[in-house]
């Protein structure tokens, strides 16, 4: 069967299950915000029915507060300040761990984010723990060898998984900006670079209290507006800036990136555009991600397990709302099936949908994305980042209740739409296995 | 009180009770179902999601130990059987925008369900009525066997699994325990006829046979509408018979890997099963565990996992270690099992503690690991000891542990593993 005829008798078995009789969500309470005018954003949200409490730190300086010779810079400074010591010689990391409590964090495109956890008593003095370190890190010599060791085991582990790979190399393309696109916690020799002093100054001047998020979710019973404002207090005012940097764009023919890892079977990963959290066409990407699982499920020859399986993680969406533009990458793990055909016809079903008014019932896709969207409001970490995210972008903290009214709202016109508007000229990366792997 | 009495008096009567943590903590409530068999439900109105699990009392390899995979396999082929609506259950699920999954344990199955708040009373409908009334078809059949195939290929390559079975296989010498809750090929459960499979379940899955556990967004009104089954008794929890002397074996598998393992105290001695559960999350919690970075720290290849599993009695201590440095993480986790046989120092214990405490309400706080972790203490025989039970049980006696008895309790249980070791031939071998 040629694709395009595969790719419409896919998309007609997919439309043609039946229906679930539409049912409406409650609404929860929607997360308190405030807006400072010194640029601090909080969020809150109260859960008495919770044992413990997080809280999500977003401080803008991210990837793009670093200059081209400073990959690794922002995980670096990141990384040091959870091993400053707060408690004699206690790292910041072991003090909240011996008080029962756990700090993490990720840089993203535009920031870091701390995020901190613990029984609702332990919280306030974790928090402090934390301002601490916040507001007077240390980069000696053996903090910073310890953090690039530590970093470096952790980018060594990105490293053997196919897919994450695969969608650094497609975001160093993505975004505009070559700083923003680079890997999220640079590389061993780039790492090995810095010296105490670059840490310094990039916190000195990245590390500013404009444009800090704070979102609190859980037991905040114990957590005072104060306990909250005091973290953006660290920080000294202002704002930072980021590193504009303009390369001109590369015009070739081919829009494929390809690299070869230790893997048993290649990967193809495709990157679209996706609309932002904001966007009105929110839910409809959503609901689309939805479809093109299924797709990808329907395709590839995947056995239909009852019982979870390895295979779930081997075909499917990831749609990257929080990135600033958005972005939806497709992926196919060669080792099931023909990953060839899976691929081939799930991108022609991309293209049938932005093309052909949809027969046939959606509502069984919008019940899939709205359940996936739950799905990652479960802990109090998604709760805090999420809140976060939306906050940050300009849109209502009431991810939840807001989100799902949207993917009710999605109708098959929105699709096409939304398919025609975003899913047509993608980037490929091709992931594959080492000669002799 | 001992577990199974305790549990059969909360099966008496539904009562309402309120987690010692505040005013306003989660209410737990639990009772008999209108038609057999008992529910646990912790509501917690502050998210979107239900979690909704079936746990039975149920031998992975049948009531006669020699049909291995038959658990799986009716669990699986009631979740695919066509219910009244013509629609199956996993189909229902997944229209609803949730997630089904089936866990075989050798001595119990939970069927587990995640699914959007609103959707909450229809999935306990339809649980209940695919596995209470089960209706098998030779359609539901062949998934289910295919199903289990596919499983049991995974378990093949997976070295936590492959060594959880073997090691578990020299601790018992019978008993469900005694054996993997899936075979190593498809042949066996290919060979189930429909009429076995059905029986079982319908023995296995029956209604006096279930504990229902609820957690997330979800009321008591959803325990109405279970709508299926039979009043009668519940199994008691399987137990398996200890081998007196278990010995070490080598074995040839797809992945290679050492496993350690050692018997521990019964359900019913929760102090010391909660000291052992302590030793574990101090030890070898991921990112955490001391090993765990003493590992990181000195760049030793391996991977290690660990788990103390509560059982009825026995309960079982089991270590993982895979990766090309096993053999020198081997050294390293025994090492630190020996350190332990004497007293941490008090700041040292102090911290482990709270990290600890942390961790139980951490590892709790998602709907669905509520549900497991309500439905498997159950299972157990003692549904208030589960670190999730309102009565904060566990949470007190975690608060009571101290050094001393940490380090007699790895004295007791700790000394001698018994250790099996997964060696993938070298190719040309012919094995």
């Amino acid at each position: 069967m040629r694709l395009p005829a595969l790719a419409t008798a896919a998309l007609t078995a997919l439309l043609s299950t039946a229906a679930p009789p539409a049912q409406a969500s409650a609404a929860l309470p929607a997360p308190a915000l405030t807006r400072s005018a010194g640029g601090v954003t909080i969020v809150t949200q109260s859960d008495n029915t919770a044992a413990l409490s997080g809280v999500a730190l977003f401080v803008p300086a991210g990837l793009d507060r670093q200059g081209l010779a400073q990959n690794g810079l922002a995980a670096l400074t990141a990384e040091s300040i959870l091993r400053t010591p707060v408690a004699g010689t206690v790292t910041l990391e072991d003090a909240i761990q011996a008080r029962g409590g756990s700090i993490s964090f990720d840089v993203d495109a535009h920031d870091v984010r701390f995020y901190i956890e613990g029984t609702s008593a332990s919280e306030p003095a974790l928090l402090s723990l934390f301002e601490s370190a916040l507001g007077h890190p240390q980069f000696t010599p053996a903090i910073l060898s310890a953090s690039r060791e530590r970093l470096g085991r952790r980018i060594a582990a990105n490293q053997q998984i196919a897919l994450r790979v695969g969608m650094e190399m497609l975001d160093r393309q993505f975004f505009g900006e070559p700083n923003v696109g680079m890997p999220e916690l640079g590389t061993p020799i780039s790492l090995a670079q810095f010296v105490a002093s670059d840490a310094q100054q990039f916190y000195a001047r990245a590390y500013r209290r404009h444009g800090v998020v704070i979102s609190a979710a859980g037991d905040l019973s114990v957590l005072s507006a104060g306990t909250l404002g005091a973290l953006a207090a660290a920080l000294p005012a202002g704002t930072s800036p980021p590193v504009v940097i303009k390369i001109p764009a590369l015009h070739g023919t081919s829009r494929q990136l390809i690299t070869h890892r230790d893997i048993s079977a290649p990967w193809l990963i495709a990157q679209y555009r996706a609309p932002a959290v904001d966007s009105r066409d929110f839910g409809a990407m959503l609901v689309l991600g939805a479809l093109i699982d299924r797709t990808l499920a329907d395709v590839a020859d995947v056995p239909k397990l009852v019982s979870r399986s390895l295979t779930e993680s081997a075909i499917g969406t990831i749609y990257n709302f929080d990135a600033r533009p958005a972005n939806i990458v497709v992926y196919v793990d060669g080792g099931i099936g023909d990953p060839s055909r899976t691929f081939g016809t799930t991108l022609a079903v991309i293209k049938v949908i932005s093309s052909t008014k949809l027969q046939g019932s959606i509502e069984p896709f919008k019940a899939a994305a709205a359940g996936e969207f739950i799905d990652d409001t479960t802990s109090l970490a998604d709760r805090a980042w999420l809140a976060g995210v939306f906050a940050q972008q300009g849109g209502s903290s009431d991810y939840l209740n807001a989100t799902l009214a949207e993917i009710a709202a999605v109708t098959p016109d929105d699709l096409r739409r939304v398919a025609r508007l975003y899913l047509g000229n993608p980037t490929f990366a091709v992931v594959l296995p080492r000669e002799g792997a | 009180m001992r577990g199974p009495v305790a549990f059969a008096a909360i099966a008496l009567a539904a009562t309402v009770l309120v987690a010692p943590l505040g005013a306003t903590a989660a209410t737990q409530t639990s009772g008999t179902l209108p038609r057999g068999g008992v529910y646990i439900l912790h509501s917690d109105p502050g998210v979107a999601q239900a979690a909704i699990e079936l746990w039975f009392r149920a031998p992975a390899a049948g009531y006669g130990n020699d049909t291995i995979g038959v658990s799986q396999v009716a669990a699986a082929a009631c979740a695919t059987a066509p219910l009244v609506s013509g629609r199956t259950l996993v189909d229902l699920v997944h229209l609803l925008g949730g997630r089904f999954t089936i866990n075989v344990y050798p001595d119990m199955v939970s069927i587990a369900t995640t699914v959007p708040a609103q959707s909450a009373g229809r999935v306990v409908a339809a649980m209940t009525a695919a596995y209470f009334s089960p209706s098998l078809n030779a359609a539901s059949l062949k998934t289910a066997q295919r199903d289990a195939a596919v499983l049991a290929v995974e378990r093949k390559y997976s070295p936590d699994l492959l060594l959880h079975d073997a090691l578990l296989a020299q601790l018992f010498t019978g008993g469900p325990a005694h054996y993997a809750p899936l075979p190593a090929g498809s042949e066996q459960t290919a060979k189930l006829t429909l009429d076995a499979v059905s029986q079982y379940a319908k023995r296995a899955f029956r209604s006096s046979n279930a504990i229902l556990t609820l957690a997330g967004n979800i009321g008591q009104s959803e325990t109405a509408m279970v709508t299926d089954g039979a009043a009668g008794a519940a199994d008691p929890p399987i137990d398996s018979q200890v081998a007196s002397d278990p010995q070490n074996v080598s074995m040839s598998g797809a992945v290679g890997g050492i496993g350690l393992g050692w018997t521990g105290p019964a359900i019913a001695d929760s102090k010391a099963a909660t000291a052992m559960d302590f030793i574990n999350d101090y030890l070898f919690r991921e990112d955490t565990g001391i090993v765990q970075r003493d590992l990181l720290r000195s760049g030793i290849d391996a991977s290690v996992s660990g788990q103390f599993i509560t059982l009825h009695n026995p309960g079982v201590m089991i270590v993982t270690i895979s990766g090309d440095s096993a053999e020198v993480a081997r050294g390293r986790v025994l090492d630190a099992l020996a350190a332990l046989a004497r007293p941490l120092d008090q700041q040292t214990f102090a911290a482990a503690q709270q990290a600890f405490l942390y961790h139980i309400a951490s590892d709790a706080q998602t709907p669905q690991s509520m549900a497991d972790n309500l439905g498997w203490y159950a299972a157990q025989g003692d549904a208030q000891y589960a670190p999730g039970d309102s009565s904060q049980t566990y949470v007190g006696l975690a608060k009571t542990l101290d050094a001393n008895y940490v380090a007699q309790i790895a004295q007791r249980y700790l000394r001698s593993a018994v250790v099996v070791r997964a060696v993938v031939p070298s190719k040309g071998s012919g094995t």
